[in-house]
């Protein structure tokens, strides 16, 4: 039966192709939707995590809404409270890239205590000194193939690249605090108060201190950031269900269609297989096969066009991808899932087919 | 001699819109192991009908088929199909083989058919199908699809793919009806051997009389019954006899 299955699926080459494809690009919707936020969502948790806070004092923040609405009053009240260490302002804006592809975050900060928290250092050229100073990390030099010198635009205005820092920490492209509350018309405003506890202090025990001391305010520990970008976009599971369930409707459609057409065409084949003595159950296996084969080719062939996109995406935007294995496995069973849901029906009304009829069918 | 056919009082009335038409009207046939027999008769005869009945892919209106007593008639779908795999080979007029398979595909899937489900003996089907395509002239020509095949050669695979799983009987809708007279000859040769060599029992339809007179029994068919039935030979002469008799 192996051989007919497969001389089936080579007999019509573009339509194997036309279905191959179809499923495969099921396979990259999921793939590539679930990789890109989860490359998204990690990439900045690792970088959020690697900021060396303990907590994070905020009003109002999310993956989509940054803004300045924290004023920075708090941090002469946070350095009061006792256990507390160190405390950064920080201001985060959401911009889109200059590609127009994805979204990247710039920060304003206060340099001093930011990398004095962070622990980050200028590889090249010296720290935020000007107003129209920026910093950025050696991803975003190689990247965007800046050195220190070159300008950068950002709201409409020359930046400098005044120096490259290391390690990774944050956004990539930082500026002076106070530029971007001029900027976006915010004085005295940050996004977020970093917060470090002193030597020998808990998290917990400093958390309940401000928060008794500053209630009416968020507070976070920096280890559950990765729930606060989930929740950042709370959108995304729903979304992420639309995308899974077009890839579903995709590959159902494909096949069937390709299964139905190749049923009509097969119909008198469909009778000599009856005329031989094959059951409904043995033609039903067939046509299953064939769809079977369709779409492990399909499932194959997205995850190759998904890790060609991922390089591409990488490569050419500001944009990261994760390609999960998780998400590879459910990739692949909602395309072989229903690829053979969808030739069900054709194979089933091959199988109940006449086999007189179907052997006089021209 | 056992009975392997026994058609009684078998009748097919078609539904055509809200009009009854009578195909079958009430036939009786008795087939002996072994036996040769054709079918003659004029189109709308009922012949076609008949073999479709006899190979199990129309069920009757009435009437019972006993095929190696087993009863077509009176079983479900399924277990006629069941019947028609390990009892029924089946040759038609238009070869049908599966374009996008070799004669060896066409072949070894008619025994994947017949074997799916149940334990195979491999060297045994082997040895059966080396025998067969020897007795069919087609060792050379297994790994040729249909469109590389002359129509004489397909209706020889065909032949070989309807009797590589012994049926009890095979067969044959208009054998030749697609040939030219040289390739009408080696088929109803063909069939001629297969009946004396491997004894099997061979039902040919034809509205052919020369392809007819292979048979060692003629039935002739008219208005769905059948109007009688004769002896042409006796089934003790051998392939050599029949075949050089006919020339």
């Amino acid at each position: 039966m192996d051989s007919l299955v497969v001389a089936n699926v080579k007999q019509r080459p573009t339509r194997t192709a036309v279905s191959i494809i179809g499923v495969a690009l099921g396979v990259v919707l999921v793939m590539m939707f679930a990789g890109l936020v989860n490359g998204m969502q990690n990439d900045r948790k690792t970088r959020e995590s690697s900021v060396g806070a303990d907590l994070m004092f905020y009003r109002d923040f999310s993956l989509t809404t940054t803004s300045l609405t924290l004023p920075t009053q708090y941090v002469p009240k946070l350095q009061e409270v006792p256990g507390v260490g160190l405390v950064s302002p920080v201001g985060q804006y959401l911009k889109e890239t200059k590609t127009g592809i994805g979204f990247e975050i710039l920060e304003g900060i206060d340099f001093p205590t930011y990398s004095q928290m962070s622990g980050i250092h200028i590889q090249q050229g010296q720290p935020l000194t000007e107003d129209l100073d920026v910093i950025v990390d050696e991803v975003y030099a190689r990247q965007k193939k800046v050195t220190v010198g070159s300008t950068v635009d950002i709201f409409s205005r020359k930046f400098r690249i005044a120096g490259i820092f290391s390690p990774p920490s944050g956004s990539r492209i930082k500026i002076k605090l106070s530029s971007l509350q001029q900027i976006l018309s915010s004085p005295d405003r940050c996004t977020m108060i970093y917060l470090k506890c002193a030597k020998g202090e808990s998290t917990a025990t400093v958390a309940a201190r401000i928060n008794q001391a500053l209630p009416d305010n968020k507070l976070m520990p920096l280890e559950d950031l990765k729930q606060l970008y989930e929740k950042g976009i709370p959108a995304f599971n729903t979304f992420l269900k639309v995308v899974i369930g077009l890839a579903v409707i995709v590959s159902l459609l494909v096949i069937l269609l390709a299964m139905y057409t190749t049923i009509m065409e097969r119909t008198r084949e469909i009778g000599i297989l009856k005329s031989m003595g094959a059951s409904k159950g043995f033609i039903v296996r067939v046509i299953e096969q064939e769809a079977l084969l369709i779409c492990i080719s399909g499932v194959l062939l997205g995850y190759a066009a998904a890790f060609m996109l991922k390089i591409g995406i990488m490569r050419f935007t500001s944009l990261q991808v994760e390609l999960e294995p998780r998400w590879m496995l459910y990739a692949a069973l909602i395309g072989i899932g229903s690829g053979l849901l969808g030739a069900l029906y054709p194979a089933v009304r091959a199988a109940n087919q006449d086999a007189v009829k179907a052997l006089s069918y021209e | 001699m056992k009975t392997i056919v026994q058609a009684l009082n078998v009748a097919m009335t078609y539904r055509v819109g809200k009009i009854d038409v009578p195909a079958l009207r009430g036939v009786n046939l008795e087939i002996q192991e072994g036996e040769f027999v054709s079918i003659m008769g004029q189109s709308g005869s009922g012949k076609s009908t008949l073999l479709h009945i006899l190979g199990g892919l129309l069920k009757p209106t009435s009437g019972n088929v006993v095929i190696d007593g087993e009863d077509l008639a009176s079983v479900t779908d399924a277990q006629r199909t069941d019947i028609r795999r390990r009892k029924i080979g089946i040759v038609f007029q238009r070869f049908n083989l599966f374009p996008t398979l070799t004669a060896e595909g066409n072949i070894k899937l008619a025994e994947y058919i017949r074997h799916s489900g149940s334990v195979r003996d491999h060297a045994e089907e082997e040895k059966r199908r080396r025998h067969i395509l020897k007795l069919l002239k087609l060792e050379d020509r297994l790994h040729h699809k249909p469109i590389e095949l002359s129509g004489g050669e397909q209706q020889r695979v065909a032949l070989a793919r309807a009797i590589i799983n012994h049926p009890a009987i095979l067969l044959a809708d208009e054998p030749t009806g697609n040939l030219d007279s040289e390739n009408s000859q080696i088929v109803l040769d063909m069939l001629t051997r297969l009946n004396t060599e491997l004894g099997q029992t061979v039902i040919m339809i034809t509205h052919n009389a020369e392809a007819a007179e292979v048979g060692q029994r003629l039935i002739r068919m008219k208005d769905g019954k059948v109007l009688d039935s004769r002896v042409l030979r006796h089934n003790f002469e051998t392939t050599e006899e029949i075949v050089s008799a006919r020339k």
